[in-house]
């Protein structure tokens, strides 16, 4: 078998099963882990890379934003510790600065894989822990302008040397986080399925003998880079720019610019944020690994969504990004909330390209990672609670089709939790989840709706923390389709008072007698209003999801509707 | 009824397929099987299940009267909700709720895809209507229905004459009924006509998407799925007087017709379902427990893992993107399949699948107009699959195989040969990773078990896909192509109840017992009912178990003993835990003896065991033509390869590889270096070295 062992038959093969090593490590987590958000939400991906630290191969359910902070993570292995890499070590980071991370909860693990003397390749993994200590329960507060607010901070290190635990590193590790039990669970995790997967490694090696190995990783990654060179190369040669603004960071900064001029010619494409703004103190600042992930999740969506994840994505795209600036912070910048930036920069990515693209576009979405936490004291027991969501809102509106109302979009697709399951754990009533009437954007093809959550607490009073985008700027239309509606949080009260509230809601008090309401962003239109076709129009007016008065505003043609009998 | 005509009582088994309607009788007193296979008739299947009954008695001079059970597995329903072909709906809910359906859990089906969306709700938004009401998480009413708003809810259907069918979907009415009750009898009430489906007697279970969704599912299925079992029955009753009707539920069991035609969203799963029961019950005649099934057809293969004999159950799973909550026997399905079509990907590797070239064009080699290079091409190529299918009248054209893949195989600067096995060795890669899903990923060792192949290819991939993974042995049951209906014969009446209760587990078992023990008046009363002719029963008792804080629930089973009054008693708190803990570990490899634990819903599996006859038959042996031999490749060149015939072969018979055994419904490949035996069912068992 070896004469052919690197052709395009035996290659496939061999990269099915790297995947199933993958994918088996993902499943291990999941099943060994302890912590609801990995058992749930899945937060949380594997992946296999080559000795020199370029990933290879990831599980089929990772998550771009991980695989961006591995990269950094191996690179960083390499960098520093080189040739006293051994056998049975075992390493791990979080820091956003130096260690290639994107927040520090996500804290990543790899495990060096050898074949007698020789370093082949390392298995990496990577869980987004409930919490890793710092001001707020949970790392994640929104508010906080400080790297060092936001949790213990860990440089790479070795968990392992040779196969020994450092116990001390443990013990410091474990002391700086809440829920010491279910972190160290959820480490345990992380460490089984790097020897899981160092172990079946090392059956691929037994099969097909090391240089063999090395050669299909080496074969992966530039097939990788060829195929999406060969996707970049369909694009139009040309400069393509686009500018957005976020709300504002939760500590006084309003309207971030992100700024992007993509230059793109012949099989190669460069996405230069010069002239996006400096760094801010609230925690929305992406690190350079998120960045990346943004512009990665953006181009591999429009161009080739089957394309693997690996490093031959990173070598096909070169990404100019100020440091110091918000694409690319620098220390002691806070990152928690870079999730939110993320979804903007993949907007931009969309609205740069809509030119080049127009029939893979999408017209802004929702534009954010919209969360809100309830936390309060249970009348029933007297304990303590947080209970926090993150919701969907509007997709925006394709070349072909309308976008789709309420979902998740862009590099987040976290499920919700059920009205029933919220109501049994948690003193609180969920009093409506409904669509937001009249927020899309009009087009030819509209933009999808955003979604209203409205929760009451039950006996008691709570305190409401929120974190929105897109609430004063709004998703905007593609050729010619408007702009959708903007988000917003407000308090109800049964006096028949509505209380707005910012963007960044912090601390908010809320007695039973009033219910927190939350809409999310819609998402904007593509083409025309006047295009729209009278079938789409009166399937929206039948549906119920506009007014009268905002499809007159919006569909004027349509002014005097064919009433349909019956 | 002629001399050789057959006395005693027969069972009949039906499962329709896409391609053909399959029929096996069995008599239950000679234990003697009658097999038939006609062309399905998708436009109206009962068609072909009337007409291939007709045919299956006069063949074999069945005694219509002395049949007395038909048991029938249908994809009536399946093919509905595929295709969206079912009814306008009216679903009513909870004030504020009437979006819940079009939100679902809030997700995009692919991450990466910008194109694909989750499909529009089976009820369009203008048919979701919602009353005020409410009812609380400890089942308090929160808010009361009243008379007035249900007036004002009917007035507003009546406005909307198109409605053909209601489904009512109140938030925790798996607590307390009342409300959905109330309401559920006044809209039948008003509406005479129409089929009114409510959530807490389709699935009484928390977690409201999935509930309303099944719910929805339906009352989308009921008109055309109770349509079609009432002709069926009455077309059956005139057939075969004495027939007892039942229907294959996707849980893997026969319910009555009366129940299919309420819960049609049961039998969206029925055909596949049954093929892994009989692959069951067929392993479990040749003492095999610990079985991975391997389906190969056209488009695409099926694989599910049975363990002490018993298939693995989903409690949920998405249909052509409809989320379903219901028991369901787990079979994981991969596009990959004899028409899987072979490309070049862009980054310059062989693909094979999830494309196929279906039953129209086909593969090239069927010569019906396919052109693409496609898996039964390769087999074709490779002269696996022998040129004249048994039975005659279909003949192979290797030449359009062979100029099918000559393209890629001179795009990749390799032989024909060498094309055809990677093709091969892709979709089996692709087959071994769905099998690692569904063994390595869930804590089996898939070395343990036996792979059992069917489906029209199955057999031509199973030996090198048992090679992948470890597996030493294959087994192809006698008659692999009504292994469906078989199944079907051999099925157990059963019916699952649930109540979801939410008690910790510290609390005693006081309550716990309560909930079960209504679950056992249930159980009785449906034993009464619905299976007035067992002749045995088994109850099994399930809890839902999870610690504190969690959201998802492993499924334990308890023992439960019952005294002679009837009243139940479960074992106390330790052991209750303690098998939680065994369960947990099982499945995450730890526990904590320390963190508290609760019950979310008790689940009771009712069965009631028919009569059945699992004795082999005495089967004469056919004679068969002499033996002839032909060149096939594997993997070094070609060798001189016997073709074997199934039916002239007979229990203690053995050969070596290589070989191909050739029979109606399928095609086996035995590889050069493996052995092949006849055991006393009549099964074939490879063994591989």
């Amino acid at each position: 078998m070896t004469d052919r062992t690197l052709d395009p038959i035996a290659l496939e093969i061999a990269w099915n099963g790297l995947k199933s090593v993958a994918d088996e490590c993902f499943i291990s987590i999941m099943r060994t882990a302890f912590s609801t958000n990995v058992k749930e939400r899945h937060d949380h991906s594997t992946a296999i890379a080559d000795a020199t630290g370029r990933l290879v191969v990831q599980a089929e359910m990772a998550l771009p934003i991980h695989l961006a902070s591995m990269s950094g993570l191996l690179e960083g292995i390499v960098q520093k510790y080189g040739d006293t890499i051994r056998p049975g070590d075992l390493f791990l980071a979080n820091d956003p600065h130096v260690a290639g991370g994107t927040h520090l909860p996500d804290i990543n693990m790899a495990m060096p894989v050898f074949d007698g003397d020789r370093l082949l390749g390392f298995v990496a993994n990577i869980i987004h822990h409930a919490d890793v200590g710092g001001a707020a329960v949970g790392s994640m507060s929104g508010g906080l302008d400080e790297i060092y607010k936001e949790g213990l901070r860990i440089p790479i290190m070795r968990l392992y040397s040779a196969g020994t635990l450092n116990t001390e590193l443990m013990e410091l590790l474990l002391l700086n986080m809440r829920l010491p039990d279910e972190r160290r669970g959820d480490l345990n995790a992380q460490i089984s399925a790097c020897r899981l997967g160092v172990f079946r490694l090392g059956e691929m090696i037994a099969n097909l003998g090391s240089d063999v190995l090395a050669q299909i990783f080496d074969e992966i990654v530039s097939r990788t880079e060829m195929r999406m060179r060969a996707a970049i190369a369909k694009l139009p040669d040309g400069e393509y720019r686009f500018e957005d603004l976020m709300d504002d960071d939760g500590c006084g900064t309003l309207d971030i610019k992100i700024a992007l001029k993509i230059t793109k010619s012949g099989e190669s494409i460069c996405f230069d944020f010069d002239g996006t703004d400096p760094q801010v103190p609230g925690n929305f600042n992406m690190t350079w690994s998120a960045t990346q992930a943004a512009v990665c999740f953006g181009l591999k969506a429009l161009l080739d969504p089957e394309v693997a994840n690996n490093q031959g994505i990173f070598d096909a795209i070169e990404i100019k990004a100020p440091a110091g600036s918000f694409v690319n912070c620098v220390f002691p910048a806070a990152v928690a909330m870079r999730a939110n930036s993320c979804q903007r920069v993949v907007d931009c990515v969309f609205g740069a390209l809509a030119e080049a693209v127009p029939d893979k576009v999408v017209a802004a979405t929702n534009g954010a990672n919209t969360s809100a936490v309830f936390a309060g004291i249970d009348p029933r027991t007297g304990q303590a609670y947080v209970y926090l969501e993150t919701l969907g809102g509007g997709m925006g509106a394709r070349a072909t089709h309308d976008g789709k109302d309420a979902v998740q979009v862009n590099i987040t697709n976290t499920s919700n939790l059920p009205v029933e399951a919220i109501e049994l754990e948690y003193p609180l009533r969920v009093e409506e989840y409904a669509l937001v009437i009249d927020s899309s954007g009009a087009g030819k093809y509209r933009g999808g709706l955003g979604m209203r959550r409205v929760i009451r607490p039950v006996g008691h009073v709570c305190e409401f923390n929120g974190v929105g985008e897109r609430f004063r700027h709004r998703p905007w239309g593609l050729f010619g389709g408007c702009d959708g509606a903007a988000g917003r949080f407000y308090v109800r009260g049964d006096d028949g008072t509505e209380t707005q509230l910012a963007p960044k809601a912090s601390q908010v008090r809320l007695a039973p007698d009033a219910a927190a309401v939350m809409e999310t962003p819609g998402a904007g239109g593509y083409g025309d209003p006047v295009e729209r076709s009278r079938e789409a129009f009166e399937a929206d007016r039948a549906s119920g999801k506009f007014s009268e008065r905002w499809l007159k505003e919006n569909y004027p043609q349509f002014a005097a509707p064919a009433r349909v009998a019956g | 009824m002629d001399a050789n005509g057959l006395q005693g009582e027969w069972l009949v088994g039906v499962d329709v397929g896409g391609t053909f309607t399959d029929f096996s009788a069995r008599n239950l007193v000679t234990g003697q099987v009658r097999i038939h296979k006609r062309p399905s008739t998708p436009d109206d299947p009962g068609r072909a299940v009337i007409d291939g009954l007709a045919e299956l008695v006069e063949k074999h001079a069945i005694d219509p009267a002395s049949i007395t059970r038909f048991a029938h597995g249908t994809t009536v329903a399946t093919n509905a909700l595929l295709q969206r072909r079912g009814a306008r709906v009216a679903v009513v809910t909870t004030r504020g709720f009437r979006d819940l359906l079009e939100i679902g859990r809030q997700i995009r089906p692919h991450l990466y895809d910008l194109q694909l969306d989750n499909p529009a709700p089976l009820a369009p938004r203008e048919l979701r209507f919602e009353i005020d009401e409410r009812i609380g998480s400890r089942g308090e009413v929160v808010r009361p229905l009243t008379d007035e708003s249900i007036a004002a809810l009917i007035a507003e259907l009546r406005e909307h004459p198109e409605i053909e069918g209601i489904a009512v979907c109140l938030l925790f009415s798996y607590l307390n009924g009342a409300h959905e009750g109330k309401l559920a009898e006044a809209l039948r009430a008003a509406f005479p006509d129409l089929l009114v489906s409510v959530s807490r007697e389709v699935q009484p279970e928390f977690r409201e998407y999935e509930r309303f969704s099944t719910t929805l599912i339906n009352a989308f299925l009921q008109p055309e799925v109770s349509r079609y079992i009432d002709r069926l029955r009455n077309n059956v009753g005139d057939a075969a007087p004495k027939a007892a009707f039942g229907i294959f539920q996707s849980s893997g069991g026969l319910m009555s017709a009366a129940k299919a035609a309420d819960y049609p969203v049961r039998t969206a799963l029925s055909g596949p379902a049954a093929g892994a029961v009989g692959a069951a019950r067929s392993a479990a005649l040749s003492k095999f427990d610990d079985i991975i099934t391997l389906d190969i057809g056209g488009t695409s293969s099926d694989v599910c893992l049975i363990r002490n004999g018993r298939t693995s159950i989903a409690r949920s799973r998405d249909i052509s993107g409809f989320s379903i909550r219901l028991p369901m026997v787990d079979i994981h399905t991969i596009g990959a399949g004899g028409g899987s079509i072979a490309t070049l990907a862009n980054d310059g590797l062989m693909k094979v699948g999830p494309e196929s070239a279906g039953a129209v064009p086909g593969p090239a080699c069927y010569n019906l107009g396919g052109t693409l290079p496609t898996v039964s091409d390769a087999n074709a190529v490779l002269n696996r699959l022998p040129q004249e299918l048994v039975g005659g009248g279909f003949s192979l054209r290797r030449d359009l195989a062979v100029d099918a893949l000559r393209p890629i195989a001179n795009m990749l600067g390799i032989g024909l040969e060498t094309a055809a096995m990677g093709i091969i060795e892709i979709v089996n890669s692709n087959i071994v990773r769905a099998i690692r899903t569904i063994s390595v990923e869930k804590g089996y060792d898939p070395r343990k078990f036996v792979l059992m192949s069917f489906g029209g290819a199955g057999g031509l991939h199973a030996a090198e896909v048992a090679r992948a993974l470890g597996m030493k042995q294959v087994l192809v049951p006698e008659a692999p192509g009504i292994l469906c209906a078989d199944g079907l014969i051999a099925a157990d009446l059963q019916e699952d109840f649930v109540t979801s209760c939410h008690l910790k587990l510290a609390a005693g078992v006081a309550e716990l017992e309560a909930v079960v023990q209504e679950l056992f008046v249930q159980g009785q009363a449906w034993l009464k009912t619905e299976a007035v002719d067992a002749q045995g029963e088994r109850l099994m008792l399930f809890l839902d178990m999870r610690y504190v804080g969690q959201n998802y629930e492993l499924p334990v089973e308890i023992e439960a003993t019952v005294d002679a009054q009837g009243r139940v008693a479960l074992p106390d708190v330790d052991a209750l835990a303690q098998a939680f803990f065994e369960t947990y570990e099982r499945n995450f490899g730890h526990y904590d003896p320390a963190a508290p634990v609760e019950i979310v819903n008790a689940r009771l599996r009712v069965l009631a065991h028919l009569s059945r006859n699992d004795r082999a038959q005495d089967k004469p042996v056919a004679e068969t033509g002499k033996a002839k031999t032909v060149q096939v490749w594997f993997g070094e060149g070609y060798r001189n390869t016997k073709l074997i015939e199934r039916v002239g072969l007979k229990p203690g018979d053995s050969f070596s590889g290589p070989a191909i055994v050739t029979q109606l419904d399928t095609t086996t490949i035995v590889p050069p270096d493996a052995t092949m035996r006849i055991d006393e069912a009549g099964n074939m068992i490879m063994d591989l070295n």
